[in-house]
């Protein structure tokens, strides 16, 4: 008997596309956000405020990650911005060869902005990296405080934590300090909101956190020595 | 979760290595880390069922479950992270990075010779 070396990573079929797809990104200038939560936490009725907004300032896109249908796409149409959906047929999660495809689409739109609603669900989305630059996640007051340490992956890729549904604060034994405390736990350092997509509370600071990665990673390639990045 | 798809890899990550260095596989050591989001049991379930019928069929999987610890930008210290708790146990600061504990990777294989193969005679 003998051991012989393999040292290969199993997560690296996904992340290889990953890397391409940030890569092919970033030379057409293109920000990216994925965005994750529970199901019906509020990712779509997030996208109805925001998009508005941004579509003034930006070219966006939108991939839509579902496991059947177009419903979230639907709603979203309204807005003049290009909405690509992509069905998994039954995976729970969006990954980075399923997202390939219509990255080509996307640049020649001339795409800026790309934000990409994942499937509903705490646990896999945050597994597969798909070649965004950062993850926004929703936590709606009716999932409780807890929840930060049950799910710390997610807590985890997030860079903002939209604390959503606060119109509902009220009606739910929610603790709001505590959830907070929680996540900074978790993640020190991640940026906490809080959110309504009933009366619009903090929608703003949201599109705000945005612009602020968005102009960030803009200087960043900016600054980047001339050459780096490829063109696929 | 979804360790059907990592048993997927698994499998053609020895199959790969294979090529380069034929045996038979008689144990895979998998290193899994505590905050990699996989379960060792669901992971070799999932290989005993993808692997049968296979000449991986058969092959033992060994895990070594690696610790969650830290390294903080501020005092240089690595910790055992407690309670999923990031922030730095020795000078509290925020900033710190996962060390270990992210792993999931194939390490080693230990082969043993091929077994003779019976030839039909013609």
């Amino acid at each position: 008997m003998h051991q012989i070396d393999v040292k290969a990573g199993l997560l690296e079929p996904n992340d290889a596309i990953a890397r391409e797809n940030r890569e092919f990104l970033t030379a057409h200038g293109i920000y990216t956000v994925d965005i994750m939560s529970a199901p019906g936490s509020g990712k779509t009725s997030l996208l109805e405020w925001m998009i508005p907004i941004l579509a003034g300032r930006y070219r966006l896109a939108v991939v839509e990650g579902d496991i059947v249908g177009n419903a979230d796409k639907e709603r979203l149409d309204g807005f003049g911005v290009p909405i690509y959906q992509i069905n998994t047929g039954a995976a729970c999660h969006l990954d980075a060869h399923m997202v390939h495809p219509t990255l080509h689409r996307i640049v020649e739109a001339g795409t800026e902005v790309l934000l990409i609603e994942n499937v509903g669900n705490l646990v896999c989305p945050a597994e597969f990296d798909l070649g965004e630059d950062d993850v926004i996640m929703l936590l709606s007051v009716t999932e409780g405080h807890d929840k930060p340490k049950k799910y710390p992956l997610m807590f985890r890729r997030a860079g903002l934590v939209a604390i959503n549904k606060v119109d509902l604060l009220d009606r739910t034994n929610f603790d709001l300090p505590s959830a907070i405390a929680s996540a900074r736990d978790v993640h020190p350092g991640i940026a906490v909101l809080t959110t309504s997509c009933r009366t619009g509370e903090g929608i703003d600071d949201v599109v705000a956190w945005l612009e602020w990665r968005i102009a960030a990673k803009r200087a960043a390639v900016d600054a980047a020595p001339a050459g780096a990045g490829s063109s696929t | 979760m979804h360790e059907a798809g990592i048993a997927l890899n698994l499998i053609e990550a020895v199959e790969q290595r294979l090529e380069q260095h034929p045996g038979h596989v008689d144990a895979i050591h998998v290193r899994v880390g505590e905050l990699a989001g996989v379960s060792t049991e669901a992971l070799d379930f999932a290989f005993q069922c993808l692997s049968a019928g296979t000449p991986l069929a058969g092959a033992r999987l060994v895990f070594e479950v690696i610790p969650l610890t830290m390294t903080c930008s501020a005092c240089g210290g690595t910790n055992p992270v407690e309670d999923l708790v990031f922030r730095c146990p020795a000078c509290g600061s925020e900033n710190t990075r996962v060390t270990t504990g992210r792993e999931l990777e194939v390490r080693t294989l230990e082969l043993s010779e091929e077994p003779e193969v019976a030839h039909a005679s013609n």
